[in-house]
C-alpha cells in the first residue's frame, strides 16, 4: 500500500490542465488504477543511468558481449533485462582515442529510456539541441568535456526509429575492478557523450 | 504554504544530481502520455512524438513539460469521442 493516495489540489494553470487530462483519460478508461504512481515509481527508482552503467561495465569486461552490443544494441541490452518504451532500437556507438561520440535529439527529446532513464533538463533545451550539431566541440568544451588528442567528433541525432547510447572508453587503471565496481564509475553524461571518464 | 516534504521525496534518487521530475504534475502528465500511447495507440509512440515535435517547434522557449502537456492535449483531441472497447 502507498502511504498516502492524496493529491494536493491543483493550483497553477498547468496543473489544472494536467488534472483535466487525467480526469478525461480516466473517464475514458485509459488510465488503470495505480498506473500513474507505478510509472512514476519506475522512472524515479528503477529506470535510469544505473542500467546503462551495467551495460557499459559488462561490455568492458566481456569482449563477446561488447561485440553483440555494438552489433545489436537492443538485443544485448535485453540480455541484462532492460527494454521497453523508447528502447525498441538502440544503437551503441563506441568511443575510442580517435572518435568521440555524442547524442542529441534536434527535434524533441528522443533518448534511450531503458538504459538512461528520462533525459536531463539541458538535453531537452533549445541551446543544446541546436548547438550540439552546429558546434559540438565548443558545446563540449563549455560543458567541461575536454577531448585530448583532438578526436573526430560524431554527433548522433536520435529519431523516431533509433536511440543512441555512447559506450565510453574504459578508464586506465581499472584492471582489477569487478564489474559492479566498474559500473559505479560510469556516469550518465559519459553515456550521452558530454563527459569522459 | 508549501506542501510538507514526504518521505518519498526525501528518498528519491538523485543520480547525477538530477531528478526525473521536478513536480508531481510532470510525472502525472508523463504517465498519462504513456497510458495513451499504450492503450489508445497500441504502443505506437509516433503520433504523440509528432505532436511533441510540433509543440516544441511552436514555442521553443516554453518549458519542456508544458510542451509535453500541449502535445498530449493535441494527441487526445485526435482520439475518437468514445472508446471502441
Amino acid at each position: 500500500m502507498s502511504e498516502d493516495g492524496h493529491h494536493p489540489a491543483p493550483v497553477s494553470p498547468i496543473e489544472r490542465r494536467v488534472a483535466a487530462l487525467e480526469a478525461l483519460l480516466t473517464e475514458r478508461g485509459l488510465v488503470p488504477d495505480g498506473f500513474i504512481e507505478e510509472i512514476t515509481r519506475r522512472y524515479e527508482s528503477e529506470i535510469g543511468p544505473m542500467n546503462g552503467a551495467k551495460v557499459v561495465a559488462r561490455a568492458w569486461e566481456d569482449p563477446a558481449y561488447k561485440e553483440r552490443l555494438l552489433t545489436d544494441g537492443t538485443a544485448a541490452i535485453a540480455e541484462l533485462g532492460f527494454g521497453g518504451a523508447e528502447g525498441e532500437h538502440i544503437v551503441v556507438v563506441e568511443n575510442t582515442p580517435a572518435i568521440h561520440n555524442v547524442i542529441v535529439c534536434t527535434l524533441c527529446s528522443c533518448y534511450p529510456w531503458p538504459v538512461l532513464g528520462l533525459p536531463p533538463a539541458w538535453y531537452k533545451d533549445p541551446p543544446y539541441r541546436a548547438r550540439m550539431v552546429r558546434e559540438p566541440r565548443a558545446v563540449l568544451a563549455e560543458m567541461g568535456c575536454e577531448l585530448p588528442g583532438d578526436p573526430e567528433i560524431r554527433v548522433w541525432d536520435s529519431s523516431a526509429e533509433v536511440r543512441y547510447l555512447v559506450l565510453p572508453e574504459r578508464p586506465s587503471g581499472t584492471d582489477g575492478l569487478t564489474e559492479g565496481e566498474l559500473a559505479g564509475l560510469v556516469t550518465r553524461d559519459s553515456m550521452i557523450g558530454v563527459a569522459r571518464l | 504554504m508549501s506542501a510538507p516534504l514526504s518521505l518519498s521525496e526525501l528518498d528519491l534518487p538523485r543520480r547525477n544530481g538530477e531528478l526525473a521530475f521536478d513536480a508531481p504534475w510532470q510525472s502525472t502528465v508523463f504517465a498519462l502520455a504513456a497510458a495513451v500511447v499504450d492503450r489508445a495507440f497500441a504502443g505506437d509512440r509516433e503520433p504523440f512524438r509528432r505532436h511533441l515535435i510540433a509543440a516544441i517547434a511552436a514555442e521553443p522557449e516554453r518549458p519542456y513539460w508544458e510542451s509535453w502537456t500541449a502535445a498530449l492535449e493535441a494527441t487526445v483531441a485526435t482520439l475518437p469521442e468514445r472508446p471502441t472497447s
